[in-house]
């Protein structure tokens, strides 16, 4: 089935580390570039890419798919967990040295929305252990197909917390945009949320920087565009059915 | 930069020279005993006996019909299959593995298996003709001549062979007149000639076994002197260059900061400090893993789109250095939950701080694998890494595909690995100053 892309330009480059001369890089289809300070994606390493080939391929296995999205994710919030506050802190080791090191600054949260976004609380509790994990239902209203909040519980002090936005696939960004008004209902400052997504599409991400400009949106891989059904274009089908039921 | 930072520095692990002892004597003169009464007075882990038994020549179904009929002649030189003696003991002598066969008397044919001698600091070599060839003459730093009397040795040979080969007593007595008292007088004896020290009453005497221990212990503390010697030499020739690109250090994002400075804060609680040790060995594995080769590949979503991504040309394994070493596996399971392991312990010597190899069981077909990653969190000096790196390479893993991972390393130690070794990778999380203590496996372990 060929794939209705409004994008054709997906960026085609070697990949490699440093040390090895180019000729000796395979070439992948890596993340497209967008011109948003906002927006940050994972380095293209070669394991990145393998790890997106193994989620994408339709014939790897749901225990696989759980697994390498899950090293994905991990590596999502380390790089989310970087935009977090730090205040300079010394210390001394166990030999001896000093060593002018940073203390973490700020309470943090995760949100999830449901369903998808629950698979990646895994990842998120390896990095951090006793976290507070919120949640969001929102579900498209067949009537006017326009998302729609159906449920939300979030830790009460939310306001008072720098808050992991958590979506495995942003496609056209309706549920995300929904999430984050609800977020900042409740008090939490547009500055203090980081959404943390595998797959993006660009004609998801421009409306939504450009609507929260203080946001952070960290992404490991920004696909070539949508299709006529909104779907992302090579995507990888749908998260939620590939972690859970598939 | 100048030319002498791409010049390959050269590196002899200290089991390169082994020093080699023959034993000779006639059958039963106590060749073994006396071997195994130097080993236990050296009392060092890693000398090891090599009986020349193992190197008789399999026998054609007509040799072997004579040998059930004990008609072979087992004490003549042409029974012993000298050029692959030879050939392993070069080997074993270049510091390299060398695949010593089994002889199965039961049989009277090699087995299929073999067993791999690897780097003793000691070999003895015992057998009738121990001295025989020139060719092992030239390779032995000393030779030693069994002798007892006769009736000692045929006695000690009829209990020997009904015990432990299979034989009868009319066979034994029958080869030993045959046979072993001829080819005594012919071949045996004449070796006397190029012995350094005869020992007559084996065992007993303790004379000639304290001048043997004295002199390999002190062929053993010059060339540990010249190993050490030559590890500082190293690091003097390689302190001031700058670091190589094959190493990989860690970006040092404000998460990554904030980690180092829980899992270095000597106030950290180990529930904390583990924790924390686990998830950096995860992203240092993590950064390890895009050394391995990847191919080009495309696949289709469920949806039927195609995607030009990239797929692993092969396996991946992990060797991990002890003790440390292993703290870093949680992060290694993470990442690679069913990866194959190899291990080895290398301890510093606590008198002149040499590093010393102990213990190593590698996965058998490690050559083949696509990337082997040395797993220890820190790296001083470079001692230990230099070692382990030889072993690999010594067991046939090509430089290129061993990734070194560390959490701490000096640049000296850096700098002597890469110039040893220049196509070797290594991710590091942070250079620290050289010679520090090593202390994160303390806390990874509590003791």
């Amino acid at each position: 089935m060929a794939a209705i892309t409004k994008n054709p330009l997906s960026p085609t480059q070697c990949v490699g580390p440093d040390y090895r001369p180019e000729s000796k890089k395979p070439i992948a289809t890596v993340s497209t570039e967008v011109p948003f300070e906002n927006v940050h994606t994972l380095p293209q390493t070669p394991q990145l890419i393998a790890l997106l080939t193994m989620i994408r391929d339709k014939n790897t296995h749901r225990a696989d798919f759980i697994f390498y999205s899950n090293r994905i994710i991990r590596l999502l919030v380390e790089e989310g967990l970087n935009h977090l506050p730090v205040v300079e802190h010394a210390i001394t080791t166990p030999v001896g040295r000093s060593y002018a090191g940073v203390q973490f600054q700020g309470k943090i949260c995760g949100v999830s929305i449901m369903r998808a976004g629950e698979a990646m609380e895994q990842g998120l509790r390896d990095c951090c252990r006793s976290v507070r994990i919120g949640k969001i239902l929102i579900q498209r209203d067949e009537e006017t197909s326009k998302p729609k909040l159906f449920y939300d519980k979030l830790p009460e002090d939310i306001a008072d917390r720098w808050v992991l936005l958590l979506d495995p696939m942003f496609a056209t960004g309706g549920s995300a945009t929904m999430a984050v008004e609800v977020l900042m209902s409740r008090g939490v400052p547009e500055g203090r949320i980081l959404f943390l997504n595998l797959i993006a599409s660009p004609e998801g991400i421009e409306p939504f920087v450009k609507r929260f400009p203080k946001l952070r949106v960290v992404t490991a891989f920004i696909d070539q565009g949508l299709d006529e059904k909104n779907y992302i274009v090579p995507g990888l089908g749908d998260f939620g059915d590939r972690f859970y039921t598939m | 930069m100048a030319d002498t930072v791409f010049k390959k520095a050269h590196y002899s692990p200290p089991w390169q020279d082994v020093c080699i002892i023959g034993i000779a004597g006639s059958s039963g003169s106590g060749k073994s005993t006396l071997s195994h009464a130097i080993v236990s007075q050296l009392a060092l882990p890693w000398v090891v006996i090599l009986s020349m038994d193992s190197f008789y020549k399999p026998l054609n179904a007509e040799a072997s019909a004579k040998a059930f009929r004990n008609e072979y002649d087992f004490d003549s030189p042409s029974a012993v299959d000298f050029d692959v003696l030879v050939d392993r003991l070069r080997d074993l002598k270049a510091g390299k593995r060398a695949e010593i066969p089994i002889y199965s008397f039961a049989k009277h044919a090699r087995e299929e298996a073999t067993t791999s001698i690897y780097s003793p600091h000691v070999l003895i070599l015992e057998g009738i003709f121990a001295l025989y060839d020139p060719r092992v003459l030239e390779l032995l730093d000393m030779k030693i001549f069994c002798e007892a009397d006769a009736d000692t040795c045929l006695s000690r040979r009829i209990l020997r062979d009904i015990a432990e080969r299979g034989r009868d007593i009319e066979g034994c007595i029958k080869q030993w007149f045959d046979y072993v008292k001829p080819n005594f007088e012919t071949y045996v004896e004449p070796q006397k000639k190029v012995t350094d020290i005869i020992v007559p009453r084996g065992v007993e005497n303790r004379v000639a076994i304290t001048m043997v221990i004295q002199y390999i212990e002190s062929k053993l503390k010059a060339k540990s002197a010249s190993h050490r010697a030559e590890l500082k030499k190293l690091g003097q020739s390689s302190e001031a260059n700058a670091l190589s690109d094959k190493v990989v250090i860690l970006e040092e994002t404000s998460q990554l900061k904030g980690m180092n400075t829980i899992i270095q804060d000597v106030d950290t609680d180990t529930e904390d400090f583990i924790f924390y040790f686990d998830r950096l060995a995860t992203l240092l594995v993590e950064h390890a893993m895009n050394n391995a080769l990847f191919k080009a590949k495309t696949v289709e979503t469920s949806a039927g789109n195609q995607y030009n991504g990239l797929v692993s040309t092969g396996a991946v394994s992990a060797v991990v250095i002890l003790r440390a070493g292993s703290a870093m596996e949680n992060g290694l399971r993470r990442v690679i939950p069913d990866c194959r392991t190899g291990r080895l312990l290398i301890q510093s010597n606590v008198r002149n701080g040499e590093p010393e190899l102990h213990y190593l069981k590698l996965p058998e077909d490690i050559e083949s694998h696509q990337s082997v990653l040395l797993l220890d969190p820190q790296m001083s000096s470079g001692g230990a890494a230099l070692m382990a790196v030889q072993v690999l390479v010594d067991h046939g893993v090509a430089e290129k595909k061993i990734v070194f991972v560390t959490y701490l390393a000096g640049r000296m130690g850096l700098n002597r690995l890469t110039s040893v070794f220049p196509e070797v990778k290594v991710v590091v999380c942070k250079v620290v100053p050289d010679y520090e203590e090593r202390w994160i496996e303390k806390r990874y372990f509590g003791c």
